[in-house]
């Protein structure tokens, strides 16, 4: 089933001259991870608040096209019949953080969305424990840290059952192990539990090895999408266009320029050894 | 570190303890000299910024001392004087742009420090042409900038006071490829150019290995290793101990190592011939082998 | 599934690990009080077998009551009181001191200023100290109100000493106060800590850049919190729109009203049962609390008159 499909979106902020994004086009199927990538004010944001319903509920703009969500149209939804649905985690673990203990922050949602009272435990009890977070129940924002004020966010949010979790820039903010953190919970979330996942991202060693697919977004328009072995080819469109490719991804892309690798492009550390391994012992063109 | 360079910051046996008791600093011995680029890693909670904010004094040791060309961070009435010795550029430049023009932010150290309008006006158009900041920009309000310029406006103001050393906090925290280029290479030219120590504090190994220099990795308030950035990325266990991992092409190579590839690679390019240099090597072996 | 088990128990214990290695850094005093908004509140503490609501009207009964007290006897006993229950509830008593200047500095204000402008009666009874001319009554009232007035600083730091936000959050709500009211003050006094953190930060970056406060006058102090406020009204604005953005996520609407119907529950609310020993204290606070106030303004029982100090002193100077 399509999750989110985009027809032809266009968005432009008031008192800007220019549209933010345009034309865009995308569709997403229900229990698939898509990372979202490109340069900072290029669109990422813009278009996951689209689907978020974030804009335009909460800004001022114009609006082209159509956003709809299994097979409902964002626009006509109220906050909370949307965040049934859509659940959203910001970048800035601070600010997102808006009560004064984490159980209250986690218990917040579900009482907005109107959860029973019986049933509140045995949710907390769940998402404390994907979210690995249970021993911080009682504690204040000022006693933790702000990789674990990002896992209280997706926790908070993942606590009303959404069926698709947008993530904007989880990890910008967090030192590498609270990004090991976060990348651990979306790998989990992403392999027990039938979830739709849109990542916006910076950090793409991390999240490509997650992604069935990859969207570029410049200049407000995507640029290129498709699934990782793909989307990783030809490395110097990408550098023109922002980003780079994994390390090893651009490794083993140097190596097939040079005839010296036949297979599909490893979006892995893991597959990208193998891969390299398997070259240095054989004297053909290794495939893996 | 062998170098020839001047002495300009001493740290010797500092120890730091917040108010709170949180032990965050402990035996630090640390020099930085001239014309250096030196990178701080570590976890969170390392010790990274309480040792940055002890050299520029905003801290003050509870035992050992910090000396600044000379300066003991510990004198009284010394704000002023280190200000021009080590500018420190926080994360986020909201925290430091609170006038109205460009200009007033840039001159405002200065000012503090009693120059004439004159000098002022110099350093005010010095800093702002090393930082790139167009003449016509400096009228404007620094709230409408994109956060690139903010961070550069920030920067320039920390520049008008001239000090030999800059520390950075987290430069490229939250940017996207272009804009760490383009911060990393300014302060890369402000070392190599301009001859400034830098000093960055960071999370992003692939930008410690393209462009730092020296690497000083924290853990748990103490200097687990200080050295070349070829040898701290060679050594992942040491690094794992404060949470910090080599960049992925280091790790790659370092699992490859045993086929003859060094553990120091430090970026594509250089895995690349050292891969192909390996290859020929192993598969010659494997050649004569078969031959003999 | 397996997958997911191990690396979990991995991450677990890998937590378990880190913060034992923070937690050794620290000395054990540190782990006795935790923070919050305003200050410190001890860690355990028998009063956290109490409801936060009779918490609540210790505040409103130690806190008000002294308004009716002018016998300054009854309220030094009352501040001693107050030591003796915050040492009982395990507050870090020394962390107390912060607030002696505040003290100082209103009784030497209140003493100098009810010695420049006495508004002497003729029926006063004069003595002279020092050269100066003082009045008994005037003096004494001085005296009393200063005493009054300590109780209840002293009948309120006690609350704040002994109770976190969510404790403070938790009484307003089963008094029932309406949704809207309960979340704006839980989202005032979160971004009030917001607001503190970023004028630490932003003090530190000033000072960063030069700026040395203990070298400038108090007029340029002055104009140094007008400067601060900017980039601090920088950050909030900024603030604003994520919090909102965030509130937006969680599908929050101000009302507080359910679309699907029914009521909106309070699962926090549910954790703190009210016990017998709650409703017992809370009745016997209001019944003291009504019956002083009674007595005073009826038969002015606690007026300065009554107390034994005052008469001796008028009999010495009669």
């Amino acid at each position: 089933m399509i999750a989110v499909s985009i027809e032809d979106l266009g968005w432009k902020y008031s008192g800007r001259k220019n549209f933010a994004i345009e034309h865009v086009n995308l569709e997403i199927e229900e229990d698939t991870f898509t990372s979202i990538l490109g340069p900072n004010e290029h669109g990422k944001t813009t278009l996951v608040s689209c689907i978020k319903g974030l804009i335009p509920q909460s800004f001022h703009g114009v609006w082209r096209g159509k956003v709809e969500v299994f097979g409902k149209d964002v626009r006509n939804q109220s906050a909370q019949a949307l965040a049934d649905e859509i659940g959203f985690v910001f970048a800035d673990p601070e600010a997102q953080f808006t009560s004064m203990t984490v159980e209250e922050e986690l218990v917040f949602g579900l009482e907005n969305i109107g959860l029973p009272l019986h049933e509140v435990k045995d949710r907390l009890d769940w998402v404390t424990d994907i979210a690995l977070i249970a021993d911080l129940l009682d504690k204040s924002p000022y006693e933790i840290s702000g990789g674990q004020k990002q896992r209280v966010a997706i926790a908070s949010v993942l606590a009303m059952k959404p069926r698709i979790m947008i993530l904007d820039e989880p990890t910008s903010m967090l030192d590498p192990l609270g990004k090991d953190f976060i990348f651990e919970i979306l790998t989990n979330l992403k392999k027990e539990h039938s979830l739709t996942l849109i990542v916006v991202e910076h950090n793409i060693e991390q999240v490509a090895p997650l992604s069935d697919q990859i969207v570029l977004m410049y200049d407000g328009n995507i640029a290129k999408a498709g699934p990782p072995a793909q989307f990783f080819e030809n490395s110097a469109f990408l550098y023109e266009h922002g980003i780079n490719a994994p390390q090893a991804t651009a490794f083993l892309d140097q190596l097939k320029s040079q005839n010296l690798y036949t297979g599909a492009l490893p979006t892995d550390l893991k597959d990208a050894i193998q891969a390299a391994t398997s070259l240095l012992k054989s004297k053909e063109p290794s495939e893996s | 570190m062998i170098t020839t360079e001047e002495k300009l910051i001493e740290i010797s046996e500092l120890a730091f303890e917040y108010p709170d008791g949180t032990l965050a600093l402990r035996n630090i011995n640390l020099d930085i000299y001239a014309n250096q680029f030196v990178a701080f890693i570590g976890q969170n909670g390392a010790g990274k910024t309480t040792l940055a904010k002890c050299i520029n004094g905003l801290l003050k040791p509870n035992s050992g001392y910090v000396r600044i060309e000379g300066l003991d961070t510990r004198e009284r009435g010394t704000t002023k004087k280190i200000v021009t010795k080590v500018g420190y550029v926080f994360q986020n430049p909201d925290h430091q742009l609170f006038n109205n023009t460009i200009y007033k932010e840039i001159a405002y150290g200065p000012r503090n420090l009693g120059l004439d309008e004159k000098d002022v006006d110099e350093r005010v158009k010095e800093a702002a042409q090393v930082c790139g900041v167009e003449e016509d920009l400096l009228k404007e309000h620094p709230f409408f900038l994109t956060k690139g310029l903010r961070q550069r406006v920030a920067i320039a103001s920390i520049l008008a006071m001239r000090p030999r050393t800059i520390i950075v906090d987290e430069p490229t925290t939250g940017q996207d490829l272009r804009q760490s280029l383009e911060v990393m290479n300014f302060l890369s030219n402000l070392w190599q150019q301009e001859g400034h120590t830098i000093v960055i504090i960071t999370h992003e190994m692939p930008i410690v290995a393209q462009y730092a220099q020296r690497v000083v990795v924290l853990g748990q308030g103490q200097i687990l290793k200080d050295g070349s950035t070829r040898e701290i990325f060679s050594e992942p266990d040491l690094l794992a101990k404060t949470f910090v991992k080599p960049p992925q092409i280091t790790r790659l190579a370092q699992a490859l190592n045993e086929y003859g590839i060094p553990k120091n690679i430090l970026s594509v390019p250089e895995m690349v011939v050292a891969f192909n240099e390996a290859r020929e090597k192993n598969l010659g072996n494997q050649t004569s082998q078969k031959g003999s | 599934m397996r997958f997911g088990k191990i690396s979990r128990a991995f991450y677990t214990q890998l937590l378990i690990d880190m913060e034992q290695t923070i937690q050794t850094s620290a000395p054990p005093k540190q782990r006795k009080m935790r923070r919050t908004l305003l200050g410190t509140v001890p860690v355990v503490s028998p009063l956290y077998a109490l409801h936060p609501v009779t918490r609540l009207f210790t505040l409103l009964f130690l806190g008000v009551v002294s308004l009716f007290i002018l016998t300054p006897e009854i309220n030094i006993l009352l501040i001693i009181l107050i030591f003796v229950y915050l040492k009982w509830a395990k507050v870090d008593i020394s962390g107390l001191r912060i607030y002696l200047p505040l003290t100082v500095t209103v009784a030497i204000f209140m003493f100098t200023v009810s010695t420049i402008f006495p508004g002497a009666k003729p029926e006063y009874h004069p003595f002279k100290l020092l050269g100066i001319t003082f009045y008994l009554e005037v003096f004494f009232f001085t005296f009393a109100s200063y005493w009054r007035l300590m109780a209840m600083l002293f009948g309120t730091i006690q609350y704040f000493s002994t109770n976190r936000e969510r404790d403070t959050l938790v009484a307003i709500r089963t008094l029932k106060a309406p949704f809207v009211v309960t979340y704006f003050f839980s989202l005032a006094l979160r971004s009030s800590g917001m607001f503190l953190e970023d004028m630490r930060t932003i003090r530190e970056a000033e000072r960063a850049r030069g700026l040395d406060e203990s070298s400038i006058s108090l007029r340029d102090r002055a104009k140094l919190y007008a400067m601060y406020m900017i980039p601090l009204f920088t950050l909030a604005i900024r603030r604003t729109d994520e919090i909102s953005n965030a509130l937006f996520a969680r599908g929050y609407t101000p009302s507080g009203k359910i679309e699907k119907g029914g009521k909106r529950g309070d699962y926090i609310l549910t954790l703190y049962p009210i016990r017998n020993i709650d409703i017992i204290l809370i009745t016997l606070m209001v019944i003291v609390f009504i019956a002083i106030a009674f007595l005073q303004i009826r038969y002015g029982i606690f007026s300065m008159e009554n107390s034994p100090l005052y008469q001796l002193l008028l009999s010495r100077l009669s």
